[in-house]
């Protein structure tokens, strides 16, 4: 008997979170797949859906997301590993420099958001420092910008919210890698660039891959900044969109519906985006 | 040779301080603009420093005061306003330039203008002016500071309670479908909150709980008890089993070990867990939009301050409230970063 419930002890200790995920996670899900698929009188119809696709700024909403997410990442990734590279060597001041990089990552999206508009808005303080070091003539109207150059403005301010905090991370990864393996390359002859892509990355792979894939699935439901930035609507993105019927318009007869059908469709595109990298990820490392 | 040496070493300082600039100077001209009083915001160009005193001029013409302020541009006194109401000049000097001051004393150094000669009086700037007007102009910021703790405060005890216990079972006892597990955790992390939240305003509403921090605690709680888990998983795992089993040898019993050997050696990784927990709460502002529109967090009172008001130092300075704890948290829990990015092999 005692032996029976000692088999069982574990399975108890994990049903809350078990229970916690059926209430929380897997129910409110189901609910929104069924709540998309239904209209307003209750019966299956994909009117939700055509809707969504037909709405003229949901494939500018899309794209950019799309953009913001793909651009980012890899601007990040590809700066950040060259920068962890770069420091990966005690020097003096490497600690102090590894804390201030910090600093971007610790302040919150709302925060980051303000922090920019108190830099771009007409009087802000980079106009300002422009101006004393006689780089311009005139404050810059920064703020009204649009279509794709609003774009990389959101890219750039996202680089250095999260460029910091991804050098950190391969920094410590090539922190910890052992450095024999390295050397064993340069002993058999191997140049700088040879060791890295050869034997640096494909031992760092499992971190660059979980940090890129959730630093993806983040930068797929980026809205605050844009919506803080310019406002709704100059630039759209999938989560934007939720907010905005849940914030703007949110007493319209279709908000509800609108919202959650976007959000399936947001989770949609996270998931499948999710899977395609890791796919192809996993088809390289055989070849 | 050692020239080349000299070139590299100067261009990887040069590299260093770049990056330091970079990072810093935005911060540091955000934190001043939350200093800034109304005058400053508008004066164009300014020096980044904030002012900590005001250098002013007051002469009695015409039966009015006339308060003229030093301007460094132009290194003279500047005429700014006429009046001979001691209120009016109360209320311009408060909303220009952040200096409180009470109309006695107003009256007291301003009269001695009237015998014709020139007062010159330096004022202190009031540095706090706007945290405090940020408080009076949106009249449910310290409710909303409230909210954010609260909600924070119940996602810790969510995650922590349910997640240790998930991580604590998948490190140490021999269970089936650990793989699924893990990745079902890994999942859940990934999943996006926002399409749990929208069909969890029905539920909440249904419980009587919409609009209320505990609410947005519980969808907060869904990602973080899987990252409890994952964290704990890997702390309890570091913990060595042969710790335990000599505490059981020596007569103690199983709670008697976990309290006093086990959860003492994972303490550190707990306080990391709840501080995450609590970073998430703090930080969103989606969650808190879809379920908590009319009862804000602090984030979302921030988001809509910005939308709502011209005046980007009052943004700022609530933005710098935000800002303080998330800064101090991830800081303690630094060391903790490579986990929430995870070791995960696919």
């Amino acid at each position: 008997m005692k032996n029976k419930l000692k088999q069982f002890t574990p399975y108890m200790l994990l049903a809350p979170a078990l229970i916690y995920y059926i209430m929380f996670w897997i129910r409110p899900v189901i609910k929104a797949v069924f709540e998309s698929l239904t209209d307003l009188e209750g019966s299956l119809s994909i009117a939700n859906y055509v809707e969504v696709f037909k709405e003229p700024v949901f494939a500018e909403a899309f794209g950019n997301s799309m953009i913001f997410a793909i651009v980012s990442v890899i601007l990040q990734f590809v700066i950040a590993f060259m920068l962890a590279l770069l420091l990966n060597k005690k020097f003096k001041g490497s600690n102090l420099l590894l804390f201030v990089a910090l600093i971007p990552m610790a302040v919150p999206p709302t925060a980051i958001a303000v922090l920019w508009r108190t830099a771009f808005s007409s009087y802000g303080w980079l106009n300002n420092m422009m101006q004393k070091a006689g780089l311009i003539e005139t404050p810059i109207q920064w703020l009204t910008v649009r279509g794709k150059s609003a774009l990389s403005f959101l890219i750039l301010i996202d680089t250095w919210t999260v460029l910091p905090s991804v050098m950190i991370i391969l920094l410590a990864g090539l922190q910890n890698l052992n450095k024999e393996y390295e050397e064993a390359g340069y002993v058999f002859g191997a140049s700088r660039w040879q060791v890295i892509k050869d034997i640096t990355i494909p031992i760092l792979k499992p971190t660059i891959v979980t940090a890129i894939i959730l630093r993806m699935i983040s930068a797929m439901q980026v809205w605050l900044i844009g919506v803080m930035m310019f406002g709704f609507g100059r630039v759209p993105f999938l989560v934007e969109r939720i907010a905005y019927y849940s914030d703007v318009v949110p007493l319209l007869d279709n908000s509800y519906k609108m919202s959650v059908t976007y959000s399936v469709v947001v989770t949609v595109i996270v998931l499948v985006s999710a899977m395609i990298y890791l796919k192809l990820n996993s088809r390289g490392r055989k070849t | 040779m050692n020239t080349k040496k000299l070139i590299t070493r100067t261009l990887f300082l040069l590299f260093l301080v770049t990056m330091l600039i970079a990072i810093l100077v935005p911060f540091f001209a955000f934190l001043a603009t939350s200093l800034y009083s109304s005058s400053e915001v508008y004066q164009y160009p300014r020096t980044m420093m904030p002012r900590f005193t005001y250098d002013m001029k007051i002469t009695w013409e015409d039966d009015m005061y006339q308060l003229s302020v030093y301007e460094d541009d132009i290194e003279d006194y500047e005429l700014k306003i006429y009046t001979n109401s001691p209120e009016k000049l109360r209320i311009y000097l408060k909303k220009q330039y952040s200096v409180q001051l009470t109309d006695e004393e107003i009256v007291a150094d301003f009269s001695k203008s009237k015998d014709g000669t020139a007062v010159y009086m330096q004022y202190k700037k009031d540095l706090l002016y706007n945290f405090k007007t940020f408080f009076t102009i949106t009249s449910n910021a310290d409710k909303a500071i409230m909210n954010s703790i609260i909600a924070a405060g119940w996602t810790i005890l969510i995650s922590l309670s349910i997640g240790s216990m998930a991580g604590y079972t998948i490190a140490r006892y021999r269970i089936k479908w650990k793989k699924q597990i893990n990745l079902s955790l890994l999942i859940v992390r990934m999943f996006p909150m926002v399409a749990v939240s929208i069909p969890m305003l029905v539920y909440l509403i249904r419980m009587g709980l919409n609009g209320t921090m505990f609410g947005l605690a519980i969808v907060y709680s869904v990602g973080n008890i899987a990252l409890t888990a994952w964290i704990t998983n890997s702390i309890f795992q570091g913990i060595s089993v042969e710790l335990e089993e000599a505490s059981l040898v020596f007569g103690a019993n199983k709670i008697q070990t976990f309290f006093k050997i086990t959860l003492p050696l994972a303490f550190p990784g707990l306080v990391a867990c709840s501080m995450y927990a609590f970073l998430a709460a703090w930080n969103d502002s989606i969650v808190a939009l879809i379920l908590s529109n009319s009862n804000p967090t602090l984030s979302l009172l921030i988001y809509k301050a910005i939308g709502m008001s011209g005046d980007i130092q009052l943004a700022a300075a609530g933005a710098v409230i935000l800002v303080t704890p998330s800064l101090i948290f991830t800081f303690i829990i630094k060391n903790y970063i490579n986990q929430l990015w995870g070791d995960v092999k696919f």
